[in-house]
């Protein structure tokens, strides 16, 4: 296996390990549903496990365990798992060259499609009839209620999207700093865009300036935003479908026809949520890269040709 | 007069009015993505692209409030 390979393995398993021993921020519990914090399985020593976290190591398995075997024997034309893995990549690759640059997309492919990949299925794991149903808890009037599952769907946690990110950020710094040098990155953020001259220049030197804070105010609040959008879509649907499995609850005959007809629209909903909010994330990631890292020169490169 | 009836009020105005905009955000997304499809059937996988993208962005707006606000 490549270095890459190995670096995005290790980062996708040991991560949220880490992040899981810094703590949580404590959102909220739901008033009644999904706890939005995770329960701890077991210990590795001093490090706590949770529930979501053994979701994310099973979905990483499955996966590279499915590509490497559909790679074993590889075909020139391919049919079968190859096959799909290779229209997956190769799909992924044209849409994000259009996005990113042919350039760029070189470098920068193997974090894109990784993440989009990891979500997409990391989503759909949790809709699996079992995820988050299995577990331990105690007897209750209504029969056996389960507190805290073996399995609970991975993006339910702000722990794991905070950590995709988180790591995000890192790379786009990383980026960044490999396609301008220090000076041109604050250049980037801080200088004046566009041709000018005279007064105007001096003038617009000092409005670009203070932009430029602005900038960095939004920069910083990226990785929230991204952690949250994905964390409040899958939570929130996960808590949809508990929620359409309680709300008839008076007929005694209709209780349990309802709670398992009525949830079924909303897997489907669910289903198209979990691939959109991966689009979303691996769309968002690759045009913030592509705004800092992507230059006018590029035209003049062209011209040149 | 006003405040006893404002008393009464339950939910949370703020998750309420984040909401609301949010709401109205992904619907004027949808009727404008509906709009450019009628006007060019032929371009309807880069506008529903655009389309969901847009949404998913308007979306989350909902979700910083109900799970950043206060309280």
């Amino acid at each position: 296996m490549s270095m890459k390979a190995i670096l995005v393995a290790l980062s996708l398993f040991i991560l949220p390990l880490f992040a899981r021993a810094a703590g949580a921020p404590a959102a909220e519990p739901a008033p009644s549903g999904l706890p939005s914090k995770a329960g701890d399985i077991f210990h590795i020593g001093p490090l706590p496990v949770s529930n979501s976290m053994l979701v994310t190591w099973i979905v990483a398995a499955g996966i590279i365990v499915c590509a490497r075997s559909a790679n074993k024997n590889m075909k020139e034309v391919p049919d079968g798992a190859q096959n799909f893995w290779e229209w997956m990549v190769e799909s992924l690759y044209d849409f994000l060259e259009a996005i990113v640059g042919a350039d760029l997309v070189k470098k920068t492919f193997w974090f894109f499609a990784t993440i989009f990949i990891f979500i997409c299925f990391t989503n759909w794991f949790g809709l699996i009839p079992g995820v988050g149903t299995i577990g331990w808890g105690h007897d209750t009037a209504d029969g056996f209620e389960v507190t805290n599952p073996l399995l609970r769907g991975g993006n339910a946690d702000l722990n794991m999207t905070s950590a995709m990110a988180i790591i995000f950020m890192v790379l786009w710094l990383v980026w960044a700093l490999q396609s301008n040098g220090i000076w041109g990155f604050v250049l980037h953020i801080f200088g004046p865009k566009g041709d000018m001259s005279g007064v105007m220049k001096y003038f617009m030197i000092v409005v670009f300036f203070a932009v430029g804070f602005i900038e960095v105010l939004s920069i910083m609040f990226r990785p929230i935003s991204l952690s949250f959008r994905l964390f409040g879509n899958i939570f929130a649907g996960e808590n949809l479908l508990e929620a359409m499995q309680r709300v008839v609850s008076h007929p005694e005959w209709a209780k349990d026809l309802f709670s398992v007809v009525l949830p079924i629209p909303f897997y489907f909903m669910e289903l198209l949520v979990g691939i959109v909010q991966a689009l979303v994330f691996m769309l968002l990631t690759a045009v913030f890269t592509a705004v800092i890292c992507m230059h006018d020169d590029d035209h003049e490169k062209h011209a040149h040709h | 007069m006003v405040s006893p009836m404002l008393a009464e009020m339950g939910g949370s105005i703020q998750i309420g009015l984040a909401g609301l905009g949010s709401a109205i955000g992904v619907g004027l997304v949808g009727m404008k993505a509906s709009e450019a499809v009628g006007r060019n059937p032929g371009a309807f996988g880069k506008v529903i692209a655009i389309a969901i993208l847009g949404m998913a962005l308007a979306e989350a707006i909902v979700f910083y409030a109900i799970f950043l606000g206060g309280k």
